[in-house]
């Protein structure tokens, strides 16, 4: 599991790229939390290139997402999720917590509204 | 298993791997590196079988998911703990067989997670539990007791005391 932040505007885009299973969030994990509650930036995620959601991902992805809208810095949004990861996401209902978009552009509107 | 093939997994996390009767034996050490491992084995496994994308996703998840909570919360005794997943191909559904040597836990008592209303108010856990419930077509719980299923791994003693039983439909 690799990360990649980069900056769309005021928008921070964090990228995933490999399983977000036990393993791959253990590898991440602080990076995430860094990356998106320290910069206190609404923040975008490209699921797009992520082969693999499980219960571990969800929760690291909600409990970040908390952080950043407790202290009224910012929203979250995630985008690009292939099928057998959105099965995941609708399963869990993680989308009506942290909202899912159909492109980076639409997840870049909903967290700058 | 006398026509079985084994050997000592050159995958992190497995004590041993065994195939017999087209099914897969698979005793994992008590540690998440047995995840990633296990995770090859059983794709390597499966591999002949065709099965759907949709299908190794839910196959993977539950792996993940059982094997997980057993580790975090089953296994809390002894470092030399294993957990044994038998792997089958079924006509209809791919099973998936979990006994652990740890304290009884019947997964079906966990009561489904509330529905989520706030990010804010979200209580996270139970989610594996669901995860595993929702992905497959059949689960059931069985409390094993001492000595009923006994093996040797090696020097190993294998004990077991909860198994479980997961069916995700071919398709």
């Amino acid at each position: 599991m690799e990360m990649e932040h980069s900056d769309v505007g005021n928008v921070r885009k964090i990228v995933f790229v490999g399983r977000l299973d036990t393993a791959g969030v253990d590898r991440v994990e602080t990076r995430f939390g860094a990356a998106v509650v320290a910069s206190g930036k609404s923040t975008v995620v490209d699921l797009s290139q992520v082969t693999f959601l499980a219960s571990m991902g969800i929760r690291m992805l909600i409990t970040t997402a908390r952080s950043l809208s407790s202290r009224k810095q910012g929203k979250m949004a995630m985008y690009g999720a292939n099928a057998a990861v959105m099965e995941i996401i609708d399963t869990t209902a993680l989308h009506e917590i942290v909202p899912y978009a159909r492109s980076e552009d639409e997840a870049i509107a909903i967290v700058s509204a | 298993m006398s026509a079985a093939q084994s050997s000592a997994s050159n995958f992190e996390g497995i004590r041993l791997a065994e195939t017999a009767g087209g099914r897969l034996y698979l005793f994992l050490n008590n540690s998440l590196a047995a995840l990633e491992g296990g995770h090859r084995r059983i794709r390597q496994h499966f591999g002949p079988e065709k099965l759907a994308p949709r299908v190794i996703n839910r196959l993977e998840v539950v792996f993940e998911e059982v094997v997980a909570n057993i580790i975090r919360h089953g296994l809390i005794w002894k470092p030399d703990q294993l957990i044994l997943v038998i792997a089958s191909a079924l006509p209809d559904a791919i099973e998936l067989v979990f006994e652990d040597e740890g304290v009884e836990f019947n997964p079906l008592d966990v009561p489904s997670p509330k529905p989520f209303e706030t990010l804010e108010e979200t209580k996270v856990g139970g989610l594996g539990v669901h995860l595993v419930r929702q992905l497959s077509t059949a689960v059931a719980y069985e409390r094993i007791f001492p000595g009923d299923s006994l093996r040797w791994v090696g020097q190993h003693k294998f004990c077991p005391s909860n198994r479980l039983i997961v069916s995700i439909a071919r398709s």
